[in-house]
């Protein structure tokens, strides 16, 4: 029984060495997929699939940049358009052009040169817990949000280790200026808004439909539809609703790229192929909770509750990338060190 | 001998330490530097470290004053006492960050969620440093102070004149040595306050990690690294001064005799405050029984699950990958620490010097001296085991100094008379005779490697995570289940540093 056991362990190993490419994916920890599409790709191509979760999406892509000599995957996915500058000023990914691409809506498309493929896209945008507002005013503009009585209601995510957080740093940016965001966040900050370290302390610790006591919330404008979704029949219309103003919300993409020095260049190529496809578009809404970026993809019924700002925050990738980390920096002097804004530019 | 011991060390020391060092200082007293001090918000993460040192440090004596004096007299259980109270100290980082979560976190059972505050920071500190504090301060009032306190009383002097005057200067370099030990812990510390501190409780040590792992700003982490090592050097230094005028004061001294009501007075004090001390580690247990289906092994089950997780490591893969690094960081660092203890026999000031440079070095420094040393090994096993070795020798070569230097030069004479050269010697008569150190040293190291944290964190590979890592990524993620997990495996953590550690100094007192 045993030497039987020995001869199939031994036949498995020698397989599996002789047969099965495998590729290691790098990720952000909150990529997700369908089990079986994954299961499928591995049987159809005999590529077996390594998923590497880096952290955060900032996070991750500083792993792969500071392992460009000694690559530590040959597929990175999850850079976003906030993130896209230091990634092709690192120069780590190769170009490739999948065939894939052409179905693909142009407005994610931000890196022409293809270095970084755009596979989703969503946008940032603050939620309101329905039920608290029901008898209470809702803020008017966005300026209003900073008023006292909507400062102490609001939660945001930290800007240095969130990527909604950054993203809705950035929507200030756009829509006060250079010279007028960091007094909205002062008023913010006097007016006592909460700063989580992430999402998912934001929104399932501090916000009010989960136990918190914060009934405004920077999240996703899908996240009602996730709410709906995941109420499993509970809820027919999602308690959370999306605070829209102009430029109060931003346009996110994330991007998938071929890390340079692969020794797996054929297989990363199906698979950024396979992630375009229309099944795994389609696959992606349920469980990223963002948009396919496949022109032709089907949206899952749920995301009817998911809309679609009509005026969101815009920034070129290269001002992000200048001023990225200077805004970040004035933002945690302000925001967490009490300091004036004047003195924090 | 001394001299290609010397010549092997310094060797291990150039590569592993000082080359990784004189980059980051390269760099860091480049333009970054500048920048760093004209930053306003960089100046108060360095106040507020040396003030969350100072606070905790001033804490920990005040608690282990009156400590000292109670471990003086018999009581029901003072052995276990002992021995219980030295636990804190030999915890990996996270597991104490889990317990005081468990305790006071936002699902935390006490109710109230204390992370964020620096309330909950000095409060571990306290639970890290407090016995061995306790412990120092009684070896030095066992030897004297007592006595001479109750001749000073016969005097004429008040209790309190007693104590300013003959006391206290008896003390005071236990006070000063346990100060400073406590104060380099938590000045550089890392686990704890990323994880209880948030962004405004952020010590250097985090700052570095943040600045390097979110901004990737080398400049700015050097800069930050000078500044960090500069004030550990001052304050090892010190220590070490101190330190010598303590030398053997860890013993437990024989306890003096209480009128039974006292004993039981004593006793009640004593083991209520200890139990009070360790309530994060009861914490931490129950809420690793805390499982979302119901309280039981659901947390333990779901972490032993043969499902292969596509995203996130496993119990087996973490314990196996903990246990491979440190065992070969074992193998590395117990040369190291045996040449460094070979050269320093002789005593010398240059050489303990020598021994005290990883105390100054923190591990979140030591990885960014490797990332910019070595480009090419980055995310390479070698430089994980590398780090843990350096940062586990000194406790090897510290436990190995004092025996080596027992061994009388007589034997080696007649050993030397008979023909046997400098190895042999070595490995027939030395290595025999401090059989027990080296297991003790080698426990420390081992438990140091694996409990680390902070080095791990920027040098692993993400799919080669640590125990460590496993827990920090689970705690990062939503959920019952992944807080459950986190729970779980810091119990399992807890357990395995805790039994490696009892056996190599069970091993140790078996000689």
């Amino acid at each position: 029984m045993r030497k039987k056991l020995l001869a199939i362990g031994l036949l498995a190993l020698g397989l599996s060495l002789g047969q099965a490419e495998e590729l290691r994916v790098l990720t952000h920890s909150s990529f997700a997929l369908s089990k079986a599409l994954i299961q499928k790709f591995e049987r159809e191509t005999g590529i077996k699939l390594r998923f590497i979760e880096g952290g955060d999406a900032g996070e991750t892509l500083n792993k792969a940049i500071l392992t460009k000599d000694a690559p530590i995957a040959d597929v990175l996915f999850g850079v976003d358009n906030t993130f896209l500058s230091r990634a092709l000023e690192a120069g780590i990914f190769e170009p490739y052009v999948s065939p894939e691409v052409r179905n693909l809506r142009s407005e994610t498309i931000l890196d022409p040169t293809l270095h970084a493929i755009p596979v989703d896209y969503g946008y940032v945008a603050l939620n309101y817990d329905k039920d608290y507002f029901k008898d209470q005013p809702l803020p008017t503009t966005f300026a209003k949000l900073a008023d006292p009585k909507f400062a102490r209601l609001l939660v945001v995510e930290n800007p240095a280790t969130s990527s909604p957080g950054l993203a809705f740093l950035l929507a200030t940016v756009s829509a006060f200026g250079e010279d007028g965001y960091l007094e909205f966040w002062a008023r913010l900050r006097d007016g006592g808004v909460r700063v989580a370290k992430g999402w998912s302390e934001a929104y399932f610790a501090a916000f009010t439909r989960y136990g918190g006591d914060r009934p405004l919330v920077v999240s996703y404008t899908t996240s009602p539809a996730a709410e709906v979704y995941f109420s499993e029949g509970k809820y027919k219309e999602p308690h959370t609703g999306n605070l829209l103003f102009p430029k109060s919300s931003f346009f996110q993409v994330e991007f998938v790229g071929i890390l340079k020095g692969t020794k797996h260049r054929k297989a990363a190529e199906r698979f950024v192929d396979w992630l375009l496809s229309k099944e795994v578009q389609e696959d992606i809404p349920l469980n990223m909770w963002v948009f396919p970026a496949r022109r032709d993809a089907r949206l899952p019924e749920v995301f009817r509750f998911a809309e679609v700002p009509t005026q969101p925050a815009k920034l070129a990738p290269d001002a992000i990338a200048r001023n990225r980390e200077r805004w970040i920096r004035a933002w945690t002097a302000v925001v967490l060190k009490g300091q004036d804004p004047r003195n924090a530019r | 001998m001394q001299r290609p011991a010397l010549l092997l060390l310094a060797l291990f020391l150039l590569g592993a330490l000082l080359y990784p060092l004189a980059r980051v200082v390269a760099l860091g007293a480049g333009p970054g530097f500048f920048e760093v001090l004209a930053d306003p918000y960089y100046w108060g993460r360095l106040l507020w470290s040396l003030e969350y040192g100072l606070v905790s440090a001033a804490a920990v004596l005040v608690l282990a004053v009156p400590l000292a004096y109670g471990l003086g007299y018999a009581f029901p259980g003072r052995a276990a006492w002992v021995a219980l109270a030295g636990v804190p100290f030999v915890l990996p980082t996270l597991v104490v960050a889990a317990g005081f979560l468990a305790l006071v976190g936002p699902r935390g059972l006490l109710g109230i969620n204390l992370v964020g505050t620096p309330l909950v920071l000095v409060w571990a500190s306290v639970f890290y440093n407090l016995g061995f504090a306790a412990r120092i301060l009684h070896g030095l009032l066992a030897r004297a102070g007592q006595e001479l306190e109750a001749a000073a009383r016969t005097l004429g002097a008040g209790p309190f004149r007693a104590f300013l005057r003959v006391t206290l200067p008896v003390l005071s370099p236990g006070l000063l040595a346990a100060g400073g030990l406590t104060f380099i812990y938590t000045f550089a510390s890392f686990g704890v306050p990323l994880l209880l501190g948030g962004y405004r409780y952020a010590t250097l040590e985090v700052e570095i990690y943040r600045l390097l792992a979110f901004e990737l700003d080398f400049p700015r982490a050097s800069a930050l690294v000078l500044w960090q090592v500069a004030v550990l050097a001052a304050t090892s230094l010190g220590y070490l001064w101190a330190g010598r005028r303590i030398a053997g004061g860890l013993a437990v001294g024989e306890p003096k005799a209480l009128p039974p009501k006292g004993r039981w007075l004593l006793a009640g004090a004593l083991w209520g405050g200890l139990l009070l001390l360790l309530l994060p580690l009861f914490a931490l247990f129950a809420a690793s029984l805390a499982a979302p289906e119901g309280f039981g092994l659901g947390n333990y089950r779901r972490l032993l699950a043969p499902e292969a997780s596509y995203f996130a490591p496993s119990l087996t893969q973490a314990l196996s990958n903990t246990l491979r690094f440190s065992f070969a960081a074992l193998l590395l660092a117990l040369p190291a620490g045996l040449f460094y203890a070979l050269a320093a026999r002789g005593g010398g000031v240059l050489v303990e010097v020598l021994g005290l440079l990883p105390l100054f070095v923190s591990p979140v420094s030591l990885g960014v001296g490797y990332l910019l040393a070595y480009p090419g090994l980055r995310a390479s096993a070698f430089l994980l085991v590398l780090a843990y070795a350096t940062l586990g020798y000194p406790l090897l070569a510290r436990a190995l100094v004092p025996a080596l230097r027992g061994i009388s030069e007589e034997l080696l004479g007649a050993a030397a008379t008979l023909g046997a050269g400098p190895w042999r010697r070595l490995v027939r008569v030395e290595l025999p005779l401090v059989r027990p150190a080296l297991l003790a040293g080698s426990a420390l190291a081992l438990g140091s490697a694996i409990g680390e944290f902070g080095a791990t964190l920027l040098l692993v590979r993400p799919e080669w995570a640590t125990l460590t890592v496993a827990i920090y990524e689970r705690l990062g993620k939503p959920g019952l289940a992944n807080y459950g997990e986190a729970m779980a495996m810091s119990v399992v953590l807890a357990l395995v540093s805790g039994v490696l550690f009892f056996a190599f100094a069970r091993g140790a007192e078996l000689g």
